[in-house]
């Protein structure tokens, strides 16, 4: 066990409020983890040297760090600084069938209702997501009344100050028939460490639009998970971006839990330098009917790594299941590395599943082509590559938010160079 | 239908027989003792005994794998007899003439008559009665070509120099559980040298059974192929009815020297199991080729024995434009389970590697494909397609698939598919249609399944392998 986690869970052991059990529960089964290793299968090829090393701790959340604004975009704002929830630069005004609030903050009923679902969707394998679980104090309660669609979308903005260590929790739920958009944001300084984890619950009918953007690169470590559990006939479309940093790692997981659901899920990764990022995306197909799609594209230059696993389980209920997925990887440099493993695992006969992985090089000659008529090499490289990630910006469904990310990747990527 | 089904599902392991051959049996049980006595029994010398108790020691050292997705009772290895040979031995015999009449009629039931396989097939056979090789034929031919095929524990004495230099190179001792415990107890096993610009004359065949209560199987097979030469070599095993699990922990080394090729063909077919899935062996196989500048090595297989099967043919693509490539066909009937794939190692540059899988899984079986592609820094221009095909015939099996791909070269170019799917209605209507029944429909479909895997086998191989199939499958369409 590394020093680190012996005084996360020290901490955690101080901890007495409304998750008490749940906490309990948390550091009893961390107790029973082993460190991760390169023989742990889901790090095989994540090492953890940089949470070992990492100088990050429990900061002042009293500095001067505000989220970003987007253009074209007006959005119901949870800002969290350092870890803790700061009301002063959140919305306080919501529209009606919206709940928000701290899990602290509850009546009796509701609060009794949140400590039931908490870690209900979430998975007990992540390792800290259990860590998570045991020190995220300001745990934020998200609920969309029946047949309520929200307009605006949420944006939980996680703002780091050089130093710092924040473990932030948002639990989501939709009932019957809602509709909403949760973006989330990591922004950070320097070095930090962060655990953001959110659960989303979305009833039978309902629809959740979901972005993760993880846009800070250098000396942080970033892990996070968002876990969703599908209800009959509900949908989610999920588009995440990430550029890497010492250790960048997200667990996706998305739970079939009724029948006729439907899930998107795309993601783009691009990195640069020493940079790492690790993505586990799996998809539980527990009930018959499901479809889903997923998208997986990464470009990796000079030294940096990128890891993905993505896992399709068919339970053996699930028949007339429609599941695909697909990996498409670019590599830039001789010292860049990536590591994709998509996994089937399939008890259901009826079904039609399919996956595909590729790992190819920028087209040089085409390059060096482009070069010699005067085109400089980042346009040239934007010209002849930046399609391969652009396909996947148009897929999303938020279009000032696909405007405001677009040229965001298109910098970072004119910027990476092809060794 | 359901008559027909039921009449299918009662059918019987045919090639599930004990012959009543006297053996030589160790008492169960392992420790240094019995290695020394095994490397007694064998006249070997003082060093390859010092080979096996260092592989033995590394082996008390070592844990059993639990990666696989496949679940079996714990072995007990001091339950399992790690020597047994028919007592006919003794006398050895010369030519065909004198082999016991009761070993002779065991081939036939299993359909390869050696006398008439010689005849017409023109193949040299090393048959292994358990563990020992009890006949070579055709030897005088293959020795005017300069083609070394005897029984691997000839080879340690006759060629001494050629063992040392290569037992170990591809497979080192300690490169997992099941092959440091064969390094250290194995029996016998096929050894190939094939002389520098030869084309072995004809293709070399190795018939493997399991005759013995409790005896586990250690077969150790290497394969030279010096520079510029080319052989083909086919291995095929079928094992009598039993009800204690059995362990085959087999090895073999494939080294390809420049511009060399090998083509290596597998039909397995072992004792898979009652219904229950009670009895059965346990295949835990190690197999790895080297292949050195422009040589090539070809892996083919068709797996539809054993009760649980861990299995992974590699390539280690080291010389530059070296050429891996692996078929297989692998199918779960029962409660069969196969966690089966390969390896494709590229450390050369323009090296090339294809993986075509085909994996049926029926019954209450569990059949996964797990894979690797390394691209190593020097891979450079290096290309690899792998495709893993799954069908599932009934609802109460799994089919699964783990490829792990791992590139560290931007000019190595990597394409994985995989599918999954059953035996769609449509099809099944169509052949039902033209008057075809069901099975007979599903064996169709099944082949055209596996036809990219069936073709690259040898003619009689590829025969022998659909009908396999054809058998396999009886009893799982519903």
């Amino acid at each position: 066990m590394s020093e680190w986690l012996e005084s996360a869970i020290t901490r955690a052991q101080n901890l007495d409020d409304w998750l008490a059990p749940k906490r309990a529960h948390a550091l009893e089964l961390l107790a029973q983890t082993k460190w991760p290793t390169r023989k742990t299968e889901a790090w095989r090829y994540t090492p953890l040297r940089p949470v070992e090393r990492t100088q990050a701790g429990v900061v002042s959340h009293d500095v001067d760090l505000s989220p970003e604004a987007i253009t074209g975009l007006t959005a119901i704002e949870l800002v969290f600084v350092n870890g803790k929830f700061d009301a002063a630069q959140s919305t306080k005004e919501l529209p009606a069938g919206l709940l928000v609030s701290l899990g602290r903050n509850l009546d009796a009923t509701q609060q009794a209702a949140a400590l039931n679902a908490f870690s209900a969707i979430k998975p007990e394998r992540h390792l800290f997501g259990l860590v998570n679980d045991a020190l995220a104090e300001d745990v934020m309660i998200v609920s969309v009344a029946q047949g309520v669609e929200i307009a605006q979308p949420i944006r939980i903005s996680s703002l780091l100050s050089q130093g710092a260590e924040s473990h932030t929790r948002v639990q989501v739920s939709l009932a019957d028939g809602a509709r909403l958009t949760v973006i989330e944001d990591i922004q950070s300084q320097g070095d930090t460490l962060s655990t953001a984890f959110v659960e989303y619950d979305i009833a039978a009918n309902a629809y959740l639009e979901h972005y993760r953007f993880a846009l800070q690169t250098g000396s942080n470590v970033a892990i996070g998970g968002s876990h969703f559990n599908l209800s009959d006939k509900s949908k989610m479309h999920s588009s995440i971006v990430g550029f890497g940093s010492d250790l960048s790692r997200l667990d996706t997981d998305i739970i079939h839990g009724g029948e006729f659901a439907d899930a998107k899920l795309n993601a783009i990764y691009l990195l640069d330098g020493k940079e790492l990022f690790d993505l586990h995306a799996t998809v539980e197909h527990a009930m018959p009917n499901g479809t889903t799609e997923e998208n997986v594209r990464c470009i990796v230059a000079d030294r940096a790594r990128a890891v993905f696993n993505g896992r399709i389980h068919i339970h053996r209920d699930a028949q007339k299941t429609l599941a695909a997925l697909n990996n498409r990887n670019l590599l830039m440099s001789d010292k860049a590395e990536i590591n994709t493993k998509p996994e089937l695992e399939i008890y259901a006969d009826d079904v039609r599943c399919a996956h595909g992985a590729t790992v190819a090089e920028i087209d040089k000659q085409a390059l060096y082509y482009l070069q010699t008529r005067g085109v400089s090499r980042s346009k040239a490289q934007v010209m002849l590559n930046f399609g391969f990630i652009n396909e996947l910006i148009d897929l999303m469904p938020n279009a000032a938010l696909a405007e405001w990310v677009r040229p965001i990747i298109r910098e970072r990527f004119a910027q990476m160079e092809v060794k | 239908m359901t008559e027909q089904i039921d009449k299918a599902l009662a059918r019987e392991y045919e090639a599930g027989f004990v012959s009543d051959v006297e053996s030589e049996t160790f008492l169960p049980g392992l420790d240094e003792d019995v290695i020394r006595r095994i490397s007694g029994m064998k006249n070997e010398p003082e060093w390859m005994l010092e080979w096996r108790l260092s592989a033995f020691r590394e082996w008390l050292e070592m844990e059993e794998p639990d990666w696989a997705h496949v679940d079996y009772p714990k072995i007990d290895f001091q339950s399992i007899s790690y020597y047994s040979a028919p007592k006919s031995m003794k006398d050895k015999p010369k030519s065909l003439d004198e082999v016991d009449p009761e070993l002779l009629r065991t081939y036939e039931k299993l359909g390869i008559p050696l006398i008439e396989q010689q005849m017409l097939a023109g193949i040299a056979v090393d048959a292994v009665f358990d563990s020992v090789s009890v006949v070579t034929t055709f030897r005088d031919k293959l020795e005017e070509a300069g083609v070394i095929f005897c029984p691997i524990s000839e080879a340690i004495q006759k060629y001494p120099e050629l063992v040392k230099k290569y037992l170990g190179s591809v497979v080192p001792k300690k490169d997992n559980y099941f092959a440091a415990l064969n390094c250290a107890v194995f029996t016998d096993g096929s050894f190939v040298y094939i002389p520098k610009g030869t084309r072995c004359p004809m293709e070399l065949s190795t018939y493997f059974r399991i005759n013995e209560q409790n005896t586990g199987q250690f077969e150790r097979t290497l394969i030279i192929a010096d520079e510029g030469s080319h052989v083909s070599y086919l291995e095929g095993c079928t094992a009598p009815q039993r009800d204690e699990n059995q362990l085959h922990a087999a090895v073999v080394e494939l080294v390809a020297l420049d511009d060399a090729e090998i083509k290596y063909s597998t039909v397995q077919n072992w004792y898979p199991g009652d219904e229950d899935g009670k009895g059965g062996i346990f295949n835990f196989v190690t197999k790895r080729g080297i292949c050195h500048t422009n040589a090539k090595i070809s892996w083919t297989q068709v797996e539809t024995g054993s009760s649980v099967t861990w299995k992974y043919p590699s390539c280690i693509l080291k010389g530059d434009n070296s050429v891996g490539e692996f078929y297989s066909v692998a199918l779960t009937r029962g409660r069969q389970q196969a966690d089966t794939g390969t390896k494709m190692i590229h450390l050369g540059k323009n090296t090339r590697s294809t993986i075509i899988s085909k994996g049926i899984s029926a019954g209450k079986s569990n059949n996964s494909y797990r894979g690797l592609v390394r691209m190593n820094p020097g891979a450079k221009g290096a290309r690899n397609f792998t495709q893993c095909d799954s069908l599932l015939i009934g609802d109460q099996c799994g089919a699964h698939t783990f490829p792990y791909i791992e590139s560290r070269n931007p000019s190595a170019i990597i394409e994985h598919e995989a599918t999954t799917s059953k035996v769609s209605d449509e099809q099944m209507f169509l052949c039902r249609q033209r008057g075809l029944d069901p099975e007979k429909a599903v064996s169709m479909i099944v082949n055209g399944f596996c036809k990219e895997v069936f073709k690259e086998l040898p003619m009689e191989f590829a025969v022998e392998a659909g009908k396999l199939l054809e058998i396999s499958l009886e009893g799982s369409v519903g």
